[in-house]
């Protein structure tokens, strides 16, 4: 038995395996939830009711998939060009650090709150994209392996996030009041820095977060770069073959920084979203943003769109709606485990799906066909 | 030592021995090309036996089937007269038969030591706990008797190519080979380091194994051999022995095939200089120059073609033109202006055209569709660009044209350019360098691995281009076709010209004798 | 790129047949209506991490076998401040829970409670008093004052390691209990802290105490909520002092004992005054007398001296004639932070008060900011 690349999808496989994976995915996990004596159709009734249908549940929803969003569109930017961009997290923690520091200093000095958001969009921008361009720097002049570089690099982040609130009085940290004195806390953005929702009046109101639909908005610009560009096709060309890249005359080196930046701009927004969007502060708890772990959740999000940008943005929601679920889920008769279990086997499901659109198995001995032309 | 000597190996009668090695009728197809085509060979025991040829001869298949790592669709092999075959290179090492590679089979942090035994499934390889000061012991006695100095305790990844391959012999050493095949061992080689190499095989030799020596050097052969079978397009042409043999006979066996005069060119007027090298240096992939002072003109409107054996720097030499490698030394000079060093762009816009030896992978993003490929190089100019913006309908419109126009076999312009055959992917290449209107094409071995049918579709290709004015430098081993169609040749041996001569008094003898270091001093 | 959008599209159909089936199927069961109270627990770490959380969860398990079928009972586990408490309080709203116990501070604040006004929300260790937000806590620095006194007979050299999550009040506070504890029982004692930034994080917390270990300590204690601190200590045969629950069975050998909180009766309490309308948001110091805290049964190596020690510290801490935190305190150098007789206060602002103290006493070892 062996496992080999598919030349040709053909169609019907594109979408028999995605729902034939789900529905594996839910055999699969009825028989974990049977073993662990749990009503399995119960169960998944509370992931939908959870996810989609109760009153809120789409705005939770949401909640979880806007950051999800930036990542996996951070990810997907990047691992087209076969830059294994790891630090989305970081560059996340970076984004939110400055963004908000750009909301507490514009805030609440009367200026229109477009102009606020703009400045906190922008500076969470640049802090991603810096923190992003430190391994895209080592990778485009010293040939660094920026797998590990921007992975280390998210620890460092989250270090210096609880840091500037929990052990030093910096800029973010809240030193007014007694309340501050109990427990570290952050400054909360001036109202006038408060990214606005807008409201959807069905299933108990729906609140669209300005966030999502720059998510949405971002997707459509990176999509639209990478395939009616230049600078998108330069990229193409050197994410499957550098050398071809080379040949064609393409700077490599610009490139590599370029799209570095660029990932870790879109995570960065992700960060000024978090701040602007939900948390009005930096949540540098290390049990908050922290253990989200947006960045790396991120990448399972790209990966089942298949590096699309559009797809990520419907992905995210989807997998947005899974977490958001697994929370309601668990609870004294469902362990956390349990609901961990559960969102694993969705999602190897997924991609196990996604290796067969790709790759086929074949049994025997037999010389594949060649089906070149 | 376990060789065996002269007496044992004489039967009982006195009948003289049969060949340490023999192989009959063998053939090897793979697909779409007969590697080896009915090929005979003999070696005895105590003889260093040379397999010369060009490359893509058959050289490496056939001692690859030798040590077992294909298995041949016809013909037999003896060993000492028994007939042999070989399931796995475990079979090949059995029976004692071992292959120095050119890239060699180390493990870069084991020591020398753990190299020699790594693998060795008899003794001390087997065994779970290593005695280490005993292998180390034995690889020190190995080394000095030889000559084959190397500390048995140094890591591989220490050590200069020289010594890795000593540690390669050593290991043959170590497990007694009765057969040592070497491809190609002095490619890593400098002169002096190749001597005390063919010191060494000569020692091996006289205690009765058999060395097989690889090559396509005149001068080595004829330095280290005692007989040289040359090979020829997949076919044994001739057994000689090396002492009777001078360079220029070699030379003619192993590229003289009958000249088939196909479509002499049509004489051209060249026109004014498109391409001039003045004493052009750039270094390898690894370590040293490999164009050193190369000199050369190419006018618009000939072809004018760069013989030589593969590993001379020719392939170097092609990318430094086209900006791909940078020149450490000399001067390049397109259409009369300089290039920038090492920037490909600067190369294009001056009007080079490169089609590279590596189709799949340099010539194409393999991946990307068919379309993307016809613009890699196009992409930037107006007319499929607005500004940042891709023309992508533009882009398409051009490719449909150009599928079209050089007839490309193709499902379309958006199928990727990995499901188009050899043939089709260099008219691909063929068609995306001629539509950017070039003044010099380098093309480099732009007929490799295509049928005769594509041979022919690019050579009438690269013509039309001379015709056009464009200057052609053609690279490639294949005397035949640098017959067929150069204007000029000239020969490149070891990073430099060392000779040049127009088509007409073109002398394959002597092309072949230049090609093979004939002219070296060290030669004779 | 057409195949993608396809290959989401039935991705979407999928799930969403999926849900309409599943909708239908089970539609009809689940309206299982009922009238016991709802009320939720909301953890930091996991409901049985052997230490504050776990601590929490016997409470709620108490109140459940106390109400029986009168009230219906859960809790959420490894909860994170921010979206995912947002995601999970609305859940729980939506499922009708109408009184809800977060259990660290950070999760609750007063606007946040104003979101939903028909529910009251109880937190511990915090400080945000709203209509129908109430905070609570115990006074643990009492019990975890005879814990350091245990800790301080323990040891042989004097120098105690303590493991603690953050540079905050609440820490300091008990970092500073602990260390006036073990100077009674072992004078001059020192208490060296290593920070580990984390309430629960077992990973970090076995490091902190093997670089306690390794610079010198013979005994240790801890304020963070996992047992990871007394595996080590088990498996270096030394000492140690636990914190929150009683943990002797992850250390049998080590364990000496640790000051413990028993919420259940006070869960009990206002889960009664919930059901009948008497409920009123304030602060709730629970004390050592009240039976709110106190300290867990002593391990095997705990002298019967030591025992009597702490037992009489005990009764004084509880008829009020001794108060730890009253004046002289000096700080790490040596200046007088309260004055003779004093006795420091609970909320009040200022130096005084113990939900703000920001400096480490005299024989502490470590930095008062992490």
């Amino acid at each position: 038995m062996r496992i080999e690349r598919r030349l040709r999808q053909p169609r019907w496989l594109i979408v028999a395996v995605p729902a034939g994976s789900l529905v594996f995915a839910f055999f699969a996990a009825g028989l974990v939830l049977y073993a662990t004596g749990h009503n399995a159709l119960s169960s998944y009734r509370q992931i939908v009711d959870a996810a989609f249908l109760n009153s809120g549940a789409i705005g939770q929803t949401l909640t979880q998939a806007t950051p999800l969003a930036f990542t996996g569109l951070a990810a997907a930017a990047a691992f087209r060009m076969r830059l294994f961009n790891i630090g989305a997290e970081g560059q996340l923690f970076m984004g939110a650090i400055t963004a908000d520091a750009a909301g507490l200093y514009l805030g609440g000095h009367g200026w229109p709150t477009a102009l606020v958001i703009f400045a906190m969009v922008i500076a969470g921008c640049a802090g991603g994209a810096a923190w992003a361009l430190i391994p895209g720097a080592l990778r485009a002049f010293f040939k660094t392996n920026e797998i590990i570089t921007s992975l280390m690099l998210n620890y460092v982040a989250a270090y210096v996030l609880t840091y500037l609130v929990f052990n030093t009085e910096s800029y973010w940290r809240q030193t007014k009041g007694f309340n501050a004195s109990v427990f570290p806390t952050s400054k909360t953005l001036p109202n006038d820095a408060l990214w606005p929702s807008a409201m959807i009046h069905a299933r108990g109101g729906i609140a669209l977060p300005l966030g999502a639909g720059i998510a949405v908005l971002v997707a459509f610009l990176l999509w639209f770069l990478f395939t009616r560009t230049r600078f998108g096709f330069e990229a193409q060309v050197l994410g499957d073959s550098p050398r071809a890249a080379q040949y064609a005359g393409m700077r490599t080196r610009r490139k590599i920084l370029a799209v570095m930046g660029i990932s870790g701009a879109v995570a960065g927004l992700g960060g000024a979203s978090q701040v602007g969007d939900f948390a009005h502060m930096l949540d540098a708890d290390p049990n908050g943003l922290q253990k989200q772990y947006y960045g790396y959740t991120g990448i399972v999000v790209a990966a089942l769109a298949r590096y699309n940008p559009l797809a990520v943005v419907v992905v995210a929601f989807l997998i947005g709606a899974l977490q958001n679920a697994g929370n309601t889920l668990q609870g004294a008769d469902f362990p956390s485990g349990l609901v961990g279990v559960m969102q694993g086997i969705i999602l190897f499901s997924a991609l196990g799906g996604e290796l067969l659109v790709r790759y086929r198995v074949r049994v025997g001995r037999t010389m594949p066909a060649t089906e070149a032309a | 030592m376990t060789v065996q000597s002269e007496k044992d190996r004489r039967g009982a009668d006195g009948a003289p021995p049969p060949p340490a090695v023999e192989m009959r009728g063998i053939v090897k197809r793979f697909p779409g090309v007969l590697a080896n085509d009915r090929v005979d060979f003999e070696a005895a025991a105590g003889e260093v036996h040379a397999l010369l040829g060009e490359n893509g001869a058959g050289k490496s298949t056939l001692s690859n089937i030798l040590t077992g790592l294909y298995r041949p669709d016809a013909g037999e092999i003896f060993i000492d007269g028994e007939p042999v075959q070989f399931h796995s290179p475990r079979d090949a090492l059995d029976a004692r038969i071992f292959m120095v590679h050119q890239h060699f089979r180390l493990v870069e942090p084991f020591t020398v030591a753990e190299n020699v035994v790594l693998g060795d499934h008899r003794g001390e390889g087997r065994t779970f706990r290593l005695r280490h000061r005993a292998i180390e012991q034995r690889v020190a006695e190995l080394s000095k008797r030889y000559g084959l100095a190397v500390d048995p305790r140094a890591r591989v990844w220490q050590l200069s190519l020289g010594e890795q391959q000593r540690v390669e012999i050593l290991k043959a050493l170590y497990r007694e080979a009765r057969i040592l095949i070497l491809d190609e061992p002095t490619a890593v080689l400098t002169p002096q380091e190749a001597d005390v190499l063919f010191e060494t095989l000569r020692e091996m030799a006289a205690e009765g194994r058999t060395v097989v020596f690889i090559s396509h050097k005149l001068h080595e052969v004829k330095a280290v051999a005692d007989r040289v079978t040359v090979l020829r397009g997949g076919r044994s042409v001739a057994t000689v022995s090396a002492a009777d043999a001078t360079l220029r006979s070699l030379a003619s066996l192993m590229v003289g095939r009958e000249l088939d005069s196909g479509q002499p060119a049509r004489a051209r007027t060249p026109g004014e200089p498109v391409l001039e090298l003045t004493d052009v240096w750039s270094d390898a992939d690894r370590g040293d120059s490999a164009v050193r002072g190369a000199s050369l003109v190419v006018r618009g409107g000939e072809i004018v073609a760069v013989a030589g054996v593969a590993g001379n720097g020719q392939r170097e030499l092609a990318e430094t033109v086209a900006g791909m490698r940078r020149a450490t030394r000399g001067k390049i000079l397109v259409c009369g202006k300089a290039i920038r060093a090492g920037d490909p762009r600067s190369a294009i816009a001056a009007g080079v055209a490169y089609v590279p030896e590596d189709r799949l992978g340099t010539g194409v993003a393999p991946s990307l569709s068919i379309a993307s490929n016809l613009a890699l190089k196009g992409y930037r100019e107006r007319s499929s660009s607005h500004g940042p913006l891709l023309r992508i309908g533009r882009i398409r419109e051009h490719a449909v044209e150009l599928i079209q126009r050089y007839s490309i076999a193709a499902p379309g312009p958006g199928a990727p350019a990995r499901l188009l055959s050899g043939g089709n992917l260099q008219k691909v290449v063929l068609a995306r360098e001629f539509s950017g209107k070039p003044r010099l094409l380098i093309a480099a071995s732009p007929t490799r691995g295509l049928d005769v049918g594509a041979i022919e579709t690019v050579h009438a290709y690269l013509r039309e281009a001379a015709a056009d004015g464009v200057g052609v430098l053609l690279i490639s081993e294949d005397l035949d076709e640098i017959l067929l169609l150069a204007d000029r040749v000239a020969v490149m041996y070891e990073g430099a010209i060392v000779g040049e001569t127009s088509r007409e008094e073109a002398d394959v003898e002597e092309i072949g004798l230049l090609m093979a270091g004939g002219q070296d001093p060290r030669a004779d | 790129m057409r195949k993608r959008k396809h290959a989401l599209a039935a991705l979407v159909v999928a799930i969403a047949a999926t849900g309409v089936v599943l909708a239908a199927g089970v539609g009809a069961g689940s309206a299982k209506s009922n009238s016991a109270f709802k009320v939720a627990w909301i953890y930091v770490g996991p409901h049985n991490d052997g230490g504050w959380s776990q601590a929490h969860d016997a409470g709620r398990l108490y109140v459940q076998k106390m109400l029986g079928s009168k009230v219906q009972t859960t809790y959420k586990e490894n909860i994170a401040v921010g979206a995912q408490l947002q995601q999970t309080v609305a859940s729980l709203v939506n499922q009708g829970y109408k009184m809800i116990f977060g259990t660290s501070y950070g999760y609750f604040s007063k606007a946040f409670a104003a979101k939903y006004p028909s529910v009251l929300f109880e937190q511990a260790t915090g400080t945000d008093v709203a209509k129908n937000l109430s905070e609570y806590f115990g006074a643990a620095e009492d019990s975890v004052f005879l814990s350091g006194m245990a800790a301080g007979a323990a040891s042989k050299t004097g120098d105690i390691g303590y493991v603690v999550a953050f540079p905050i009040p609440e820490v300091i506070r008990h970092a500073n209990a602990f260390t006036l504890g073990a100077q009674v029982t072992h004078p001059g004692a020192k208490v060296h802290l290593v920070w580990t930034n984390n309430w629960f994080d077992p990973a970090k917390e076995k490091k902190a105490a093997q670089s306690l270990v390794a610079a010198g300590a013979d005994v240790l204690g801890q304020n963070v909520d996992s047992p990871a601190t007394g595996q080590f200590a088990e498996s270096k045969g030394i000492p140690w002092v636990g914190y929150d629950s009683d943990s002797s069975k992850f250390a049998p050998k080590s364990w000496q004992t640790a000051s413990v909180y028993n919420w259940g009766p006070y869960y009990l309490s206002r889960v009664k005054a919930a059901m009948n309308g008497t409920w009123k948001s304030g602060f709730y110091y629970g004390s050592m007398k009240s039976g709110f805290t106190g300290i867990a049964a002593f391990g095997p190596s705990v002298s019967a001296a030591t025992k009597a020690k702490i037992a009489a510290k005990m009764k004084a801490i509880e008829n009020g004639s001794f108060y730890e935190f009253t004046g002289p305190l000096y700080d790490q150098s040596g200046k007088l932070r309260v004055k003779s007789g004093v006795r420091m206060q609970v909320l009040k602002g200022g130096t005084n008060s113990l939900y703000g103290m920001s400096w480490l006493v005299k024989g502490v070892v470590g930095s008062p900011k992490g």
